[in-house]
């Protein structure tokens, strides 16, 4: 019986309302749609602190089947850079832990809160020279305006 | 605080008084007036940079400005300028794995149509008018991405008689992408920095004022 559903697609079928109703119905889908241009269902794997969300589904291919949905605090501002450090790591496959399994963490108190990439606001990083410049501009003296 | 201050008393005094007269301020200045408050990470993000209106003529303005941002920053034609190595780099851009097409960026191998121009590779010197001419030759609104060190700042050759040190020596650039080819994942990056610069572009809110 179950080789006559899956010759005739119905497990597909199966799936796609399974993600439509794991996304929230279809009003929850198409923002979804909206908001990441992609509609995946998956396990909750962990959430970090600022609300984003990381999923895992081993269905789909390696390189697609770890992925973050961001906070919806970000709404349409979401950016790579927001992803935090402890969570790099899992999400681009270099542990298989995530960091609330790993007990192998650095964890000190001079560590600081991960921060995004603020180019573009007032809190970017501006770069500076503290040595003495080698060359010196010409300055045309002005003609006095007398 | 002790360190601090021993600090200050070892810096060169030259320094010091540069800065006390006042050598960032005009950096600082600029970064005021033409960038947005860095964000709360606690609070919600509107979608529209515009927030602050006061009456009714600012707040038509400022949805006429999103509406033109949204449709500029979703169709970003980038001119193809690939020079050296970087542009391997740019074409892995096009293709399918990271597929630059769903933020609607196409390239179009013609100045006249493209908005931005990514400038992949060494500049030399006998290839900057001919950089210069097809930046003159693109129509406003126009940005320009930098790709890879030696574009940035001359990089590996910045010591070479025969290359431009920068290409920002030839055109204004928007974004700078670090990396001696940067990844293709770094100059899609780029691309979205750049759709977040142009989505607080004040084309129409420029003409009004109260």
């Amino acid at each position: 019986m179950s080789n006559i559903a899956k010759f005739l697609a119905l497990d597909k079928v199966a799936t796609f309302f399974n993600i439509i109703k794991q996304n929230g119905g279809i009003r929850g889908s198409l923002f979804k749609l909206y908001r990441q241009d992609e509609l995946k269902d998956g396990t909750l794997v962990g959430e970090d602190k600022f609300g984003n969300k990381y999923f895992e589904n081993p269905r789909y291919f390696y390189g697609r089947n770890r992925w973050v949905e961001y906070s919806d605090k970000f709404h349409m501002n979401y950016d790579g850079s927001q992803v935090p450090a402890e969570w790099y790591g899992w999400l681009h496959y270099k542990t298989d832990l995530p960091p609330h399994l790993d007990p192998n963490r650095p964890k000190y108190k001079w560590m600081k809160d991960w921060n995004e990439n603020l180019s573009g606001t007032t809190g970017q990083y501006t770069p500076y020279s503290t040595t003495r410049p080698k060359i010196e501009a010409w300055e045309p003296k002005s003609k006095s305006t007398v | 605080m002790q360190a601090i201050k021993a600090l200050g008393a070892v810096a060169p005094s030259n320094l010091l008084s540069a800065l006390r007269k006042g050598a960032l301020t005009p950096i600082t200045d600029q970064v005021r007036q033409t960038h947005l408050p860095a964000p709360d990470t606690s609070e919600k993000r509107p979608y529209s940079p515009f927030q602050k209106t006061t009456n009714m003529a600012e707040y038509a303005v400022a949805r006429l400005d999103d509406l033109l941002n949204w449709g500029r920053k979703g169709s970003i034609w980038p001119m193809t300028f690939g020079l050296a190595c970087c542009a391997v780099e740019m074409m892995h851009i096009a293709a399918p794995r990271y597929d630059m097409d769903r933020y609607g960026v196409v390239f179009r191998a013609s100045p006249r149509q493209a908005d931005v121009m990514i400038v992949a590779g060494t500049l030399t010197n006998k290839m900057a008018p001919a950089l210069r001419k097809v930046y003159d030759q693109m129509p406003d609104p126009r940005w320009v991405i930098s790709m890879g060190s030696c574009a940035n700042g001359g990089g590996y050759y910045h010591y070479s008689y025969s290359v431009v040190r920068g290409c920002d020596r030839i055109v204004p650039v928007d974004i700078y992408v670090p990396g001696c080819p940067p990844t293709a994942e770094a100059l899609l990056y780029g691309v979205l920095q750049l759709q977040k610069k142009v989505k607080r572009m004040k084309t129409v809110q420029i003409w009004y004022r109260n």
